[in-house]
């Protein structure tokens, strides 16, 4: 196991090794002090080897004209800001879209006889044969409520259910 | 204590910039751009192996800073987040794969990056290399902003997200390692 050893001279021979110093333009004491010192002697190597390395390699670095960055970044700002812009726009028409095809479904239901008497009929059918055998010990008033609404019920339940999710999908694609 | 300072010490920087609105327009972001993007590439260059990579990762880099439009409080935590940005974008990079380090030992992309494509490099430079490519990719970040950025304990525990109490004793243990392959110990 490797225990963390320091030293006091470690902030001077560093110092002297990223600013190129050493080991000619640095004291002789402080080289007679790392040549017996097995932190400080690590230190020197690795920090003058690590930046020498980074000096030679910085002078063949050819990066993008800032410029360039600016004016992509730019870009790409605008198109991401225009994009979210749009997110409430899509959520709006989504949610009008919605609200059109209920209101739609609504005057529908009220003006056709025919909607009107089938869906008597479901309620009536479906509804009764499930109350009559699940449902004995209900209240009377409650199973006539569920059963006079049920249908508007389970087609608000169906709208709220199906409207977040359409929303969701729409936002999600874009 | 030396250690505990920021990195301007070491690579200091113009009156001028020190005087700078610390708020990006263009022309602070081209002069911030023109002080550090050589350096944020060979950082990238370093802990992902791979150039192609870290030319696409710098442009990223300095595109999620400038979408970030944060307001920092020196040059020095401008160039933090940037160092973070730059870490955590080729940590996630590797992580889904989009990056494929070729840190074998002996990569001759590495061996080419001390001085060009042009030229061999020195053979210090290329032991470098061999040797830094042979650590693990947090060891040889950490050496890298250290000795070759000049950054502090706090600010190589800040770009790499790791805890700045235990930074002495990390970097001490990769320069023991680093220095052990350089003399070819190990």
């Amino acid at each position: 196991m490797m225990t963390y050893q320091e030293c006091a001279f470690e902030d001077e021979v560093l110092a002297a090794a990223l600013q190129s110093r050493w080991p000619e333009r640095v004291p002789a004491e402080l080289r007679k002090h790392v040549e017996a010192c097995a932190i400080c002697r690590d230190l020197a190597e690795v920090a003058g080897a690590v930046n020498a390395a980074r000096e030679e390699m910085n002078a063949a670095i050819v990066v993008p004209d800032a410029g360039r960055i600016w004016w992509m970044t730019q870009l790409r700002v605008r198109r991401e800001a225009i994009r979210t812009a749009g997110r409430p726009i899509t959520a709006v028409h989504v949610v009008a879209l919605g609200c059109a095809a209920g209101l739609a479904g609504a005057c529908f239901g009220a003006s056709s006889a025919w909607f009107q008497s089938a869906l008597r009929w479901v309620s009536a059918f479906s509804l009764s044969t499930l109350w009559n055998s699940v449902g004995g010990t209900l209240v009377p008033s409650a199973r006539t409520l569920v059963i006079e609404h049920g249908a508007m019920a389970g087609m608000i339940a169906m709208l709220l259910l199906v409207l977040p999710a359409a929303v969701y999908l729409a936002i999600g694609r874009d | 204590m030396f250690r505990d300072e920021a990195f301007d010490a070491i690579h200091p920087l113009d009156a001028a910039d020190h005087a700078a609105d610390l708020t990006m327009d263009e022309e602070t972001f081209r002069a911030f751009y023109e002080r550090t993007a050589t350096g944020v590439w060979a950082y990238l260059v370093r802990i992902t192996g791979n150039r192609q990579a870290a030319d696409d990762l710098l442009q990223e880099t300095f595109y999620r800073f400038l979408r970030a439009g944060a307001t920092h409080e020196s040059e020095a935590h401008r160039r933090n987040s940037l160092y973070r940005i730059a870490t955590n974008l080729a940590r996630d990079a590797h992580r889904r794969n989009i990056v494929r380090p070729s840190l074998a030992l002996g990569n001759s992309d590495m061996d080419r990056i001390a001085a060009g494509d042009e030229t061999a490099g020195t053979e210090t430079s290329a032991d470098v290399n061999r040797a830094l490519s042979r650590l693990k990719p947090r060891e040889r970040a950490m050496l890298w902003l250290a000795y070759a950025e000049g950054a502090s304990h706090p600010e190589i525990a800040h770009a790499l997200g790791l805890n700045p109490a235990s930074m002495k004793m990390l970097l001490f243990r990769a320069r023991r390692k680093l220095a052990s392959l350089l003399r070819g110990e190990k």
